[in-house]
C-alpha cells in the first residue's frame, strides 16, 4: 500500500492505494464515480478519459499511486463547467448520444479541444477525437455538436472555460 | 390510420429530442458495472489457450472451495443446447464450463471469485490444466467435408447444416446466357465490438426467493427462459434485468455461458458476484460475426440482364451454436437475400454452415446480409463491366419495379413495397455523379485514382412467426407486448418487453402513445429490459422493436383510449360515440374532461364510473404485423474513393445513403441509426478483421490490433429519404436499425473497382486493406504482362 494525497473533483483526499490499483478503479470502485467508463482498459477507446492536472488522460492506464499531488477531475466534477454545459446542450439537440457509454469521455475530450481552441473546423475536430471511439453514432453528430458548442463558447467570450 | 390524420407536434414524424440523453450527458447512466451492492465479489475466468485440446486434468490449489469452481463444482448447470427443427441440422451440447475438451481459444474452463478482479485473475493463474493439444479445424472451405480434424467427433464431418435454396431453372439460365461472370468473395471474421463489453451481476434475493441477474443483454426475457431450463429452476424464481446497455448490435442478443455460470454461482454463494468482460475477452469470446465465403456465377444476356445466379456460400460458424437460434441463420439469411432487389428468376444457393475451432458466430447488425450484398452487388458490377455498360444503369434495369410489388423473390422472400430504382437515382444525385466522373476523367494532381460505386439492398425487418417457423427455429420471436398503465394523476407508464440500448425507444415509444392518446411524451415513462416489470417480450434485435413494440404500444394505447372515452362520456353525460380523445382530454359536444380527471375516477372515485366499467386504466396488448414474413426497407449506398495505387491506401471522399423505411416515427433517430450503421459497415469494409493462424490462434484481441473506425477516418454521411409506407404495419412503419451496416462493403469495393478499372484490378475480400489492394494491383499487372 502507498499513501497518496490528491485533489479529486475539488476535494482534498489522502488514502492508501495498492500498487496495481488503476486510477479508473480508484474513481469507480472506491469513490463510486461511475461516469468514468472502461471500454478497453488498454488506452485506445477513450471512454475512461478524465482530467489530470487539467490535461485529458486515460484513467485505465494510470496507476492510482502516480496521482500523488495531482488534481483529478472526472465528469462528476465538471457538471458546473460552462464548456461541459454547452456540450451537454449541443449533444442533446444534435442527437450525439446513442447508448451513452462513450459519452463522458467524449465530453471531456471535446471540452479540451474547445478550451485549447482546437475545434475550429470539422477536420480539426475529427482529428482531435482520434482518441475516442464511438460505436453507435458514426461521429457525424458528435462532430457537429462540438462545433456548435465551440461557437457558443466563442460567442459568450468564455472560450477559456473554467481552469482546472 | 394515416399519419396525416392524427399527427401531433410530438407524435409520429416529429424529431423529438431523446429523453435518454440527460442521464448519459450527466454521467449518471447505469450500466451493469455501475451497480453497487454490499459484499459483491468479482469473477474471472480461466480460459483455454488452445483452439482444440483434450483436457486431461485440472488441478486446483488446495483450500479453494468457494473461490474456484470447475464444471464438477457446479453440477446443476446443464449444457446449453439449441433445439432446431431444421432438417439435417446438427446441434452440439455446449457445457458452460468445459469438461473433457476445449474447442476454441477463450472457452471457459474454471471460474474464480475474489474481492477484486485482479485477485480473481491471480486465482485463475494458479490453476493447472494438462492439455492434449489436437489439430485445429481452422479453414472452413477446407475442413467441412471429411476432415481429419473434427470439432465434434461424433459427427463424422464438420457441418452444422447444408441447405440448398433454389427457384426457377438455373440450368436453363446457364444455357440461355450470353455472358457468364464468376467470382469468389470473402467477408472476413470480425467482432461487433460494442463500447461496453458484456457484464453479468447476480445475487440471491432471499425475501422474494429468486435469483436476480443483471446482464448487459438485448434480450432479458429469453435469457430468463434459458436460465430456467439450464439451471433447472422455475422462471418465477429468476429475474433478469438489462439496465443501460452500452451498445449491443446483435452479439448481446444471445445467451452466453457467463450468464449461466454467474447465476449458478449466486445460487451457491452468500454474496453477490459480478463479471465484467474486459476488451480482450470481448474480442475473444463474445460472438464473432461475418466470416462468409462465396463463389458466385451470374448468367446474363448481352445487355446485362441477369438471367440467373448460381452460388455456393460457406459460413465459418465456429465451435458451438449460440442459444436460441444456433449457427444456422447466417447462411439462411445470406442465401435468401443474395438475389437482392433484382428480378432474378433462376437461382440456386448451396449453403454450408461449418464448425471450426473458433469463437462461435452470432448475429451482428445485418445478419448475413452484408456478405450477400457484397457478393451480389460486386457481381452486378462485374456483369455491367462484362457487357461494357455503366453499373448504375445495369443495376436499375435489373431491379424490381414499384408496379411489380408485392414481389415474391426467387429465394422465397416477399418484398412488400418500394421503388428500388429511384433509390439508385437519388443516391447518384446525392454524390453529384457527373461531377465525380468529371473529376475522375481529369485526374488528381497527386496521382491518386478516383472511383465511384453503388450497392443496393433490401432489408427484411420485423419478421415474425412465419419467417422464424420457416427456419425451423424452436423459439419464434413473433410478437411484442406492452402494458400501458395510466396512474391516478393521469401520467402514463409503458411497460414493454423490448430493451433499448441506444435506439432511443424510451423516446419513440412515448411518441406512439402520444399519437394515440394525446399525452405529451414528457408525461410518459417507458420501462423496459426487466422481466419483473414487463410482460414477456423477445427483446431488441432484427430491426424489430419500433414496428413490433411500437405496434403493441399503439394497440394498448387504443384500448386505453376506448376506456377513457367510455368513462369520459359518462362524466360528460353524453354518448360514447360523440366523444373524442385528443390533447390529453376527452372532448364531448359540450365540454371536456382531462385524462387526469378520468384517471382519478378510475382509481380513487369509482363511484363516478359508468355501470359495467371496471376500475383501473391498465391494458396489455401484444402485436405482430399482419404479414409475419417481414416488411422490407431498402436503400442504395454510394461511395466515392481515392485510391493510392502506390500504397494501396483508400481514402473515403464521400458517402451517401438513399433509403426508404416507410413511415418514420422520429427522423432524427432514423438518421442517427443510419449513420451509426454506415460507420460499422465502413469498419467491415476497410478496417475490422480477426484473422486466425493455422493453429487456431486469434490474432486480434485488443484494440491495438483490431482496428475500429474513428472520427478521423469517416466522412460526413449524406442521407436522402424516400417514403413508401408499409401496408402491413401500424402507421406504415418499417424497421431500419440494421440497414446502414449492410451495403458499405459492397459500395466501397465497387468504388475501388471503378478507381482501378484501367488497371483491371478488383478487391473481393474485406476488409480492403492497403495490402489487399496492392496485391490486387500486382496480380492485375502480372496478368496483363
Amino acid at each position: 500500500m502507498s499513501a497518496i494525497r490528491y485533489r479529486l473533483n475539488g476535494a482534498d483526499l489522502s488514502e492508501d492505494v495498492a500498487p496495481r490499483l488503476s486510477l479508473a478503479d480508484l474513481l469507480r470502485e472506491r469513490h463510486n464515480l461511475t461516469a468514468t467508463h472502461l471500454g478497453c482498459e488498454h488506452g485506445v477507446c477513450g471512454a475512461c478519459t478524465v482530467l489530470v492536472d487539467g490535461m485529458p488522460a486515460r484513467a485505465c492506464l494510470m496507476l492510482a499511486v502516480t496521482c500523488d499531488d495531482r488534481q483529478i477531475h472526472s465528469l462528476e466534477g465538471l457538471r458546473d463547467d460552462p464548456i461541459i454545459a454547452a456540450l451537454r446542450d449541443s449533444f442533446h439537440r444534435r442527437h450525439a448520444v446513442q447508448c451513452g457509454f462513450c459519452t463522458p469521455g467524449m465530453l471531456i475530450s471535446a471540452r479540451d479541444l474547445i478550451q485549447r481552441g482546437r475545434a475550429g473546423s470539422e477536420a480539426e475536430i475529427r482529428q482531435g477525437l482520434a482518441g475516442n471511439l464511438c460505436r453507435c453514432t458514426g461521429y457525424t453528430n458528435i462532430v457537429s455538436a462540438i462545433a456548435e458548442a465551440a461557437k457558443t463558447m466563442a460567442a459568450q467570450g468564455a472560450a477559456q472555460g473554467k481552469g482546472s | 390510420m394515416s399519419v396525416a390524420d392524427g399527427t401531433t407536434a410530438r407524435g409520429i414524424g416529429a424529431s423529438v429530442l431523446r429523453r435518454e440523453d440527460a442521464r448519459h450527458l450527466d454521467g449518471r447512466g447505469e450500466f451493469v458495472p455501475d451497480i453497487r451492492l454490499p459484499g459483491i465479489r468479482d469473477v474471472a475466468f480461466l480460459r483455454s489457450p488452445h483452439a482444440h485440446a483434450r483436457i486431461k486434468s485440472i488441478r486446483v490449489p488446495p483450500g479453494m472451495k468457494g473461490r474456484i469452481f470447475t464444471a464438477a463444482d457446479l453440477p446443476r448447470i446443464q449444457p446449453i443446447r439449441v433445439v432446431t427443427q431444421a432438417a439435417g441440422a446438427k446441434s452440439p451440447p455446449w457445457p458452460p464450463l468445459a469438461t473433457d475438451k476445449v474447442r476454441y481459444v477463450g472457452e471457459a474452463i474454471a471460474v474464480c471469485v475474489a474481492p477484486t478482479r485482479g485477485d480473481a485473475e491471480d486465482l485463475a493463474n494458479n490453476i493447472q490444466v494438462e492439455y492434449e493439444v489436437l489439430d485445429a479445424a481452422v479453414d472452413a472451405p477446407q475442413v467441412w467435408r471429411g476432415s481429419r480434424h473434427l470439432v465434434h467427433e461424433s459427427w463424422g464431418d464438420n457441418l452444422y447444416l447444408e441447405r440448398v435454396i433454389e427457384g426457377g431453372d438455373i440450368e436453363a439460365a446457364a444455357r440461355a446466357a450470353e455472358i457468364t461472370v464468376t467470382r469468389e468473395y470473402r467477408m472476413n471474421r470480425q467482432s461487433g465490438a460494442p463500447m461496453e463489453g458484456r457484464a453479468v451481476l447476480a445475487y440471491r434475493d432471499h425475501r422474494l426467493d429468486e435469483v436476480v441477474v443483471y446482464a448487459s443483454t438485448q434480450t432479458p426475457h429469453t435469457v430468463r427462459v434459458a436460465l430456467g431450463e439450464i439451471l433447472g429452476i422455475e422462471q418465477r424464481r429468476i429475474r433478469v434485468v438489462a439496465p443501460d446497455v452500452g451498445g449491443g448490435f446483435g452479439p448481446k442478443a444471445r445467451l452466453y455461458p457467463e450468464e449461466v455460470i454467474l447465476a449458478a454461482l449466486a445460487l451457491e454463494l452468500d454474496h453477490p458476484v459480478r463479471w465484467i468482460e474486459d476488451r480482450s475477452e470481448n474480442l475473444l469470446t463474445c460472438a464473432h460475426t461475418r466470416d462468409h465465403h462465396y463463389k458466385v456465377t451470374a448468367y446474363a444476356d448481352r445487355q446485362g440482364k441477369v438471367l440467373g445466379v448460381d452460388c455456393e456460400i460457406i459460413v465459418d460458424a465456429g465451435a458451438y451454436g449460440l442459444w436460441p437460434q444456433g449457427p444456422y441463420q447466417e447462411a439462411n439469411m445470406a442465401g435468401r437475400t443474395l438475389p437482392g432487389p433484382y428480378t432474378i428468376a433462376n437461382y440456386r444457393a448451396r449453403t454450408y454452415t461449418v464448425a471450426t475451432n473458433k469463437t462461435p458466430l452470432g448475429p451482428y447488425r445485418g445478419v448475413g446480409r452484408p456478405g450477400a450484398c457484397f457478393a451480389i452487388e460486386r457481381t452486378i458490377d462485374e456483369v455491367a463491366r462484362a457487357v461494357g455498360r455503366d453499373p448504375a444503369e445495369v443495376r436499375i434495369e435489373n431491379m424490381i419495379r414499384s408496379e411489380q410489388m408485392p414481389f415474391a423473390s426467387v429465394a422465397g422472400m416477399r418484398y412488400d413495397t418500394g421503388d428500388y430504382p429511384a433509390s439508385v437515382k437519388l443516391c447518384a444525385e446525392l454524390l453529384d455523379m457527373p461531377r465525380v466522373r468529371a473529376r475522375q476523367k481529369q485526374g488528381e494532381a497527386d496521382g491518386r485514382l478516383i472511383g465511384i460505386g453503388f450497392a443496393s439492398f433490401t432489408e427484411q425487418t420485423a419478421h415474425g412467426a412465419a419467417e422464424f417457423a420457416s427456419r425451423g427455429a424452436s423459439i419464434i420471436p413473433g410478437f411484442e407486448s406492452c402494458t400501458a398503465r395510466i396512474l391516478p394523476d393521469g401520467s402514463l407508464v409503458l411497460h414493454v418487453g423490448i430493451q433499448s440500448h441506444g435506439q432511443g425507444l424510451e423516446t419513440t415509444l412515448s411518441q406512439i402513445a402520444c399519437q394515440e392518446l394525446g399525452i405529451d411524451p414528457s408525461h410518459i415513462s417507458v420501462r423496459h429490459g426487466d422481466t419483473e416489470s414487463t410482460a414477456f417480450g423477445f427483446g431488441t434485435f432484427a430491426s424489430r422493436s419500433m414496428v413490433m413494440s411500437g405496434g403493441a404500444v399503439a394497440r394498448a394505447s387504443r384500448m386505453l383510449r376506448d376506456k377513457l372515452c367510455r368513462i369520459g362520456a359518462h362524466l360528460l353525460q353524453c354518448d360514447p360515440a360523440d366523444v373524442r380523445c385528443e390533447g390529453g382530454a376527452v372532448h364531448g359536444p359540450q365540454g371536456s374532461v382531462t385524462i387526469g380527471e378520468i384517471a382519478n375516477v378510475a382509481h380513487l372515485r369509482m363511484d363516478g364510473l359508468p355501470p359495467g366499467v371496471d376500475p383501473l386504466l391498465d391494458m396489455t396488448a401484444t402485436y405482430e404485423p399482419q404479414i409475419s414474413t417481414g416488411v422490407f426497407s431498402y436503400a442504395t449506398h454510394g461511395a466515392v474513393v481515392a485510391v493510392d495505387a502506390e500504397t494501396g491506401f483508400i481514402e473515403l471522399l464521400d458517402f451517401a445513403v438513399a433509403e426508404d423505411c416507410g413511415t418514420m416515427v422520429n427522423p432524427m433517430i432514423v438518421e442517427g441509426q443510419i449513420r451509426g450503421g454506415v460507420a460499422q459497415g465502413i469498419g467491415t469494409a476497410l478496417y475490422e478483421e480477426i484473422p486466425y493462424d493455422a493453429q487456431g490462434q486469434p490474432l486480434a484481441v485488443t484494440f491495438a490490433d483490431y482496428l475500429m473506425p474513428g472520427a478521423a477516418e469517416l466522412p460526413a454521411i449524406k442521407i436522402g429519404h424516400m417514403h413508401t409506407p408499409a401496408s402491413a404495419t401500424e402507421y406504415g412503419m418499417k424497421g431500419m436499425g440494421e440497414g446502414g451496416a449492410v451495403a458499405p462493403p459492397a459500395a466501397i469495393a465497387n468504388a475501388v473497382r471503378d478507381a482501378l478499372a484501367a488497371l483491371g484490378a478488383e478487391v473481393n475480400e474485406t476488409p480492403l486493406t492497403p495490402a489487399r489492394v496492392l496485391a490486387a494491383i500486382q496480380k492485375a499487372k502480372a496478368a496483363a504482362a
